[in-house]
């Protein structure tokens, strides 16, 4: 019992028999003896409940006089916990009876059935029960939502993923490796960008960058990871012209780097599957191209040796390849990583940018004020780029393959045994390099001609060949010399006079219009008219040579507008002799000197008598002595002046006389 | 035994046109393969859904109910399963593609490559008429000077 709880003692009677009745007869009526079943029940009936009965009645009002005054502030859950309560009483009432009866052995338990329930027990029973299938299925649903959230991201990235590789399979070959050693969230895809064109059987540098793994990037996005370190270019220039060189493509590099930074500034932001996609691609081809230059630089290395090029290591690092032309005049190949060029650059320049324009300005401004002895040494500093896309260009159509057999502006055209010989090419290329270095010397000295000759033009042919030049040294007589009687094409004199110079490889040919050709005019073609002369020289000889054929050619035509007036004259290669009366000779002689500041050509006249000649050997006169009163130096004079000057000479050969004779 | 287009391996041309009747067939194989993944991943999916629509029944004995409460976390477990089943079978069918799709990829190849033809003897002809434009221009320079240089000398001349 609880503390408090009034106790309270019923005595049972005493267990005898009790008469219960008499009858008049004298028959004593007892009560009948007490089942047991019946006594049991008895005894469980006396069990007093109402105690608890009372307390709960007692509990209720107080309750409901808290709620009254708490009427304002109603819990959600306060019935709930009163109906606990009550079963929480209930139980106990029962765990407590159950007890009593195991206590009392007098009293066991027949059987438990559980009570009908009523409607409201059931339906809420029902409630619960469906409250918690419900609740199952809310936590099935909430499951199916994530795992579908989680597929979506997973299809999301699988098709970016997936369209982008496919995308980029368009362009390259894709491989798969099924080993088990792939890193987890890799699906073992890679990039084989070694191309099969490549001899496998001469290539000493298997190039590490041709397999390129494909990775995903944090938003599941296909990624490539290439160090930049790792892709280099052919760089291709002068020994002793490095500065200038590096410069002048140090802007090239610049914008690649530029796009570089430009690109990883912009990794930050989100890019969309086409802008992946695209650099993706950028950046297989950088790794492409890198490949390719790496193979040119093997060849290269690997030829440099073989003697038949013509060319001579003269020194070898890792990447770098330096080579002798011989005459002075050495190149250097190197592959040469962004990182590298970029500190390069860096250590030169401040400001990478504007420094990288200026130098070309002042590159411009050196071309503009170099001397024509000092262009000699500069000019083969100016074609490094083109030289290294010209060994880019012949490796690669020799690993490769030209695409058509015709080339338009072909200016590599190789013959059949070279283009398939590699060890041929690099000679081809070295030879095409002296050449150029050859040709510009060359264009040197006949421009020096041109350029103190005025009445000759120089005019360039294009050969389109890297190894063969061609230039025209073109003299034309001036319209105001020609006479009306000329009209007539075929009586008409010749006016244009060319002398050709062309040079293949180092051998320098000559070819020249000499004298009228007779079987030639009687055939009255242009170009048969005229012998063709053909010289072979050499550089240093190079000037006079053409001075001495532009003033041969002079004379002839001065013997042709002799002859046109009728006058009889004989003609030397460098001489024009007019006979005067009493045997006299006067002789126009032409005296070529490339140095001649004021003019190459200078003219001489000469009066040759008999008389003159045994004082001319007496005496060895000078032949320079302009004072003589046999010579009379007449200077550098014009077409039109030599043409005024044969005309007095003719009119001196036609009105006689010794006085005009001496020429003053 | 082929059905329909390749699919899969199966990018070998219809009607075993393929280098091989072993390839053919191992195509056909791997064809059947995914197809019964496929019929067996969905089956599953089905199942299991309609297993766990029945459970939506509420019991009186609230035992079951637990019970069933496990049971629907198993379907709904395995339904997840066989989805994700599913989506690796997509994935396969597209690294087959990839690997396998050599028609798409040889007329692609073939495109590019008339492109990149064209595009190559399109610059030939570009650098010609640069070449062209360069001796004419050059020429015309060269006379320039010629003239130019005879003007310099008659002025230089008394």
């Amino acid at each position: 019992m609880e503390e408090g709880t009034q106790l309270q003692v019923s005595i049972d009677k005493l267990p005898i028999k009790r008469l219960e009745s008499i009858e008049e007869n004298g028959i004593e009526r007892f009560p009948s003896d007490v089942d047991y079943d019946e006594k049991r029940l008895s005894l469980i009936r006396r069990i007093d409940f109402a105690w608890a009965v009372e307390k709960d009645d007692e509990e209720k009002n107080k309750k409901q006089k808290k709620a009254s005054k708490e009427a304002s502030t109603p819990w959600q859950w306060q019935s709930m916990v009163e109906n606990l309560q009550l079963a929480h009483q209930e139980l106990s009432v029962i765990i407590d009876l159950i007890n009593t009866v195991e206590a009392n052995d007098a009293v066991t338990v027949a059987s438990m059935t559980r009570p009908k329930l009523l409607p409201n027990e059931a339906l809420s029973d029902l409630a619960v029960s469906a409250a918690t299938k419900l609740q199952c299925y809310r936590h099935v649903g909430k499951y199916f939502k994530q795992s579908a959230k989680a597929f979506e991201r997973q299809v999301a990235r699988e098709a970016r993923f997936y369209g982008a590789l496919i995308r980029l399979q368009q362009n390259w070959k894709v491989k798969r490796q099924r080993q088990a050693a792939i890193a987890p969230g890799s699906e073992g895809f890679t990039f084989d960008l070694f191309d099969t064109s490549y001899d496998q059987g001469t290539i000493y540098r298997s190039s590490s960058m041709s397999t390129v793994r494909v990775n995903h990037d944090t938003a599941g996005m296909l990624a490539i990871n290439i160090s930049p370190n790792s892709c280099h270019t052919l760089q291709f220039g002068f020994v002793g012209a490095e500065s200038e060189e590096r410069r002048g493509t140090s802007d090239k590099h610049e914008s690649d780097l530029s796009d570089e930074h430009h690109t990883e500034e912009t990794d930050k932001k989100p890019l969309n599957d086409e802008e992946c996609v695209k650099k993706t691609h950028s950046l297989l081809r950088e790794v492409h191209k890198a490949i390719f230059n790496e193979q040119v630089f093997d060849l290269v290395n690997r030829e440099a040796f073989n003697t038949s090029t013509g060319v001579t290591v003269t020194g070898i690092r890792e990447n770098y390849l330096q080579l002798s032309l011989g005459q002075g005049t050495a190149v250097y190949l190197s592959l040469v990583s962004s990182d590298q060029d970029h500190s390069a650059v860096e250590g030169e320049s401040n400001n990478d940018v504007e420094n990288a324009i200026v130098p070309l300005e002042s590159s411009d401004e050196m071309e503009c004020d170099a001397k024509l002895n000092t262009r000699k040494k500069e000019g083969q500093f100016y074609h490094s780029t083109c030289y290294e896309i010209y060994i880019q260009q012949i490796f690669h159509d020799y690993i490769f393959g030209s695409g058509s057999e015709k080339s338009v502006s072909s200016g590599s055209r190789l013959s059949g045994a070279q283009a398939k010989d590699g060890s041929g090419l690099l000679g081809h290329f070295f030879m095409s390099l002296a050449h150029r270095i050859f040709s510009t010397k060359v264009l040197t000295e006949l421009e020096n001609v041109a350029c103190k000759v005025p009445y000759l033009q120089l005019i360039s042919n294009p050969t389109w060949n890297s190894r063969a030049s061609s230039w025209t040294l073109f003299m034309e007589v001036p319209q105001s010399i020609i006479r009306t009687s000329d009209f007539n094409e075929k009586n008409a004199s010749k006016r244009q006079f060319w002398t050709k110079v062309s040079v293949n490889d180092d051998c320098i040919n000559v070819k020249a219009e000499g004298s009228p050709n007779v079987s030639g005019l009687f055939k009255g073609k242009a170009e048969e008219t005229h012998t063709i002369n053909r010289y072979d020289c050499n550089i240093a000889d190079l000037a006079v040579v053409i001075l001495q054929q532009v003033a041969s050619q002079i004379i002839n035509w001065l013997y042709q507008e002799a002859l046109m007036v009728g006058i009889k004259v004989n003609r030397d290669f460098l001489s024009l002799c007019f006979e005067l009366e009493q045997g006299e000779t006067l002789c126009l002689n032409a005296n070529v000197d490339p140095e001649d500041i004021e003019g190459c050509i200078s003219w001489w006249l000469v009066m040759e008598d008999s008389f003159a000649e045994e004082q001319k050997l007496q005496m060895n006169m000078n032949i320079n002595d302009g004072a003589s009163e046999y010579k009379k130096f007449l200077g550098h004079l014009s077409l039109e002046l030599l043409y005024a000057t044969l005309m007095d000479l003719v009119g001196l050969c036609c009105g006689g006389g010794g006085g005009g004779g001496g020429g003053h | 035994m082929n059905k329909g287009g390749p699919v899969g391996g199966g990018g070998l041309g219809v009607g075993g046109s393929g280098p091989t009747a072993a390839a053919a067939a191992a195509a056909a194989q791997k064809q059947k393969t995914l197809l019964q993944r496929v019929e067996g991943d969905i089956a599953n999916i089905v199942d299991n859904f309609s297993h766990l629509v029945n459970v939506a029944r509420v019991n009186d004995p609230p035992v079951r109910n637990s019970q069933e409460s496990f049971m629907m976390e198993m379907r709904a477990a395995r339904m997840v399963q066989a989805a994700d089943s599913l989506l690796k079978l997509v994935s396969e069918l597209k690294q087959t593609a990839i690997f396998s799709g050599f028609a798409s990829l040889n007329d692609h190849v073939e495109q590019r490559r008339v492109e990149f033809s064209e595009l190559g003897e399109k610059t030939d002809r570009l650098l010609s008429r640069i070449g062209e434009e360069a001796a004419a221009s050059l020429k015309e320079l060269e006379t320039h000077y010629s003239s130019s240089a005879q003007k310099n000398l008659q002025n230089l001349k008394p």
